[in-house]
């Protein structure tokens, strides 16, 4: 199927934009997850949200977009802030607090399901909440020139626009706190010491990661928005010990990953002879992965393979010293 | 721009350009191509096996949809996400159309604790399945009225078709004995089907086929089986078929045996090309297999002598 300029405009221009600003939005929050030891926050939120989903329709009775994302943005927060209390009050690790809120949230969907006799009715997270970046179409714009009208920009698919303002929200929070999430993030201790606040810091993160979750599988589902709290920041975080280097970094991984991984899933007819195109957020989490798999191989410094040779290096010092008879080191003295 | 130079080349008037018709499912597809004729180029996004509650969109779809001059979907939520997608076409003046939710509402099942979510799986009950052929008749004597004719005599047909079809299944449904008129499936897909030939359904699955079945569910289930003593329960195309072995196992070690009766075409049709791959092919096997495995009689290869039965 030939891409015209009108398609690329109505097909893939917003799908694009969508998986970028929710790549961008989540390799961001990724960073400081992946100092603390809660990648997973994402999927655990993932699944946190089916309660909040199942109440929602229960209230409205309805499975419109709306009252689903309110729901699930309700359930998301209230399950990272609990998470965050579990992890403090009952002094467990993140991996163990998120693990047991999640499930038990999920449980809890799953009840309140077949005793409200929401059983009979479609509600799967799948269907009603997580969407997809080929279903963001943007039919306005005809043309080069239809762009210069308001009437076109106005007509942007509101996933896009949602994404955005996540995005500037998220970015600000950042900017403003960056000292303190840093901070909090490295050593909590010394930052309590210091005068912040760490616990207020981590229920805002909390906070912060379950709202740009939301809103990012509203829009492209959850397997993209999964990954990609992980795979640029850790990636990037193979490469340096700085943290702000680190954040540009997964910013770029995050760019290449959505544009490339979008690119990729668009031409497979073209390049693989399938007959139609590949479902972009998977490629797209596919080549986040890529990313990750090359910096754990070859980042400069922990990579495995800058590993292996400085390993090899000192294994060959240790036994030229070996090998060095007495004498020799006897006489230099 | 596309559409501008289209208007502006004149098409040669003898061998005039079909319409292009995109369908989601294809139930839907089937009955475009039977009331389109030659008219009508159909393509069906949806193939044989495929299950429309989780389908996931791709750009090639879109693309396709886009370049339709029209489209049909079912409608009902069953597309699940790609509702959205549609939504967007059609809101961009195109002509999208879901074939029932231009039905009337009295047509409809509704969940009754939920006023408003409606079952989508209309096409299990022919009647109900032919006013969506006049929907698609009407769409299409819109969208192109040179073929009015050709199209409305093409429903007409077709419409006699699933008559006979409707016919055929009350007269092989009714030999079933009348305390074993009860389906137990995978999942809740034949709701009208039940309304339409008295069946009592069950599915062990809700509507949609991603909720998991509960121990309870399946103990009522086999409590049910052993008690109105149902000799066969059945497994669909396109869902995994262990749930229905719990069925079979549980009533076996309470002494009742229950076999699977065959494999129903529930969410989808069979393979392109085959009896079964058409809408009155599906039905008719999914009738034939029922009353047979229920005990009633059914000509060996159902309705028009074209059915493969496999097992």
């Amino acid at each position: 199927m030939p891409i015209t300029l009108a398609s690329f405009l109505q097909i893939d221009l917003p799908a694009m934009l969508a998986a970028l600003l929710a790549t961008v939005s989540c390799g961001l929050l990724g960073n400081f997850l992946v100092l603390r030891r809660q990648s997973l926050m994402g999927d655990a939120i993932s699944h946190a949200v089916l309660p909040g989903i199942v109440l929602a329709f229960l209230f409205w009775g309805s499975r419109a977009t709306w009252p689903m994302f309110f729901g699930a943005a309700c359930a998301g927060v209230l399950a990272a802030v609990i998470i965050e209390l579990v992890r403090r009050l009952g002094r467990l690790d993140s991996g163990t607090a998120m693990g047991v809120v999640f499930s038990v949230f999920f449980a809890g969907g799953v009840v309140l399901m077949e005793q409200a006799a929401a059983h009979a009715v479609d509600l799967d997270a799948d269907c009603v909440l997580y969407g997809q970046l080929e279903d963001i179409l943007w039919l306005a714009p005809t043309g080069l020139a239809s762009l210069l009208e308001p009437a076109v920009w106005a007509d942007m698919p509101r996933e896009v626009t949602t994404l955005a303002l996540t995005l500037a929200v998220v970015s600000a929070v950042v900017l403003l706190f960056y000292k303190e999430l840093k901070l909090t993030s490295f050593d909590p201790e010394l930052a309590t010491t210091l005068g912040f606040p760490a616990g207020l810091f981590n229920v805002l993160l909390m906070v912060l990661v379950a709202a740009v979750a939301v809103a990012a599988f509203e829009a492209v589902g959850s397997i993209l928005v999964i990954a990609m709290f992980i795979c640029p920041a850790a990636a990037a975080r193979l490469f340096t010990d700085r943290l702000g280097r680190q954040i540009w970094l997964s910013l770029g991984f995050a760019v290449v990953a959505a544009l490339g991984g979008y690119l990729l899933a668009a031409s497979a007819p073209l390049w693989a002879g399938v007959p139609s195109a590949l479902a972009a957020s998977g490629m797209i989490a596919v080549v986040a992965g890529a990313l990750l798999g090359v910096a754990v191989l070859f980042a400069p410094r922990y990579g495995a393979l800058a590993r292996a040779m400085r390993l090899g290096e000192l294994a060959e010092a240790r036994e030229r010293a070996a090998a060095e008879p007495l004498a020799t080191n006897l006489s230099n003295r | 721009m596309a559409l501008a130079a289209g208007l502006v080349a004149p098409a040669a008037p003898e061998a005039a350009e079909p319409l292009h018709a995109v369908a989601t499912i294809g139930m839907v597809g089937d009955v475009v191509r039977n009331v389109g004729g030659e008219r009508v180029e159909v393509t069906t996004l949806m193939g044989e096996g495929v299950d429309p509650h989780l389908y996931k969109t791709t750009r090639t779809d879109i693309a396709r949809m886009l370049q339709a001059d029209i489209v049909f979907y079912n409608g009902l939520m069953l597309e699940g996400k790609m509702t959205d997608a549609l939504v967007r076409v059609a809101g961009a003046g195109r002509r999208v159309h879901a074939v029932t939710e231009l039905l009337p509402e009295s047509f409809l099942l509704e969940p009754p604790e939920f006023a408003g979510a409606f079952d989508p799986h209309v096409w299990m009950d022919p009647t109900a399945w032919t006013r969506s052929v006049e929907v698609i008749r009407d769409k299409l004597v819109e969208a192109d009225p040179e073929g009015a004719e050709a199209y409305r005599a093409a429903a007409e047909a077709y419409a006699a078709e699933l008559q006979r079809l409707d016919a055929y299944a009350e007269e092989v449904l009714a030999s079933v004995p009348e305390e074993r008129r009860v389906l137990v499936t995978a999942h809740d897909a034949f709701n009208y089907f039940g309304r339409r030939y008295g069946f009592r359904v069950e599915g062990i699955q809700g509507l949609s086929t991603d909720s998991e079945a509960g121990l309870r569910r399946i103990e009522e289930l086999v409590d049910l089986l052993v008690e109105l003593e149902i000799p066969a329960v059945f497994i669909e195309s396109t869902i995994p078929v262990q749930t229905v072995q719990a069925l079979v196992a549980g009533a076996a070690a309470r002494g009742h045996e229950v076999v699977i009766g065959g494999s129903l075409f529930s969410d989808a049709m069979g393979a392109p090309g085959s009896y079964e791959g058409t809408y009155v092919g599906m039905i008719d096997h999914n009738v034939t297999v029922i009353a047979r495995a229920l005990g009633g009689s059914t000509p060996e290869r159902g309705l028009n002598g074209q059915l493969a039965m496999r097992e």
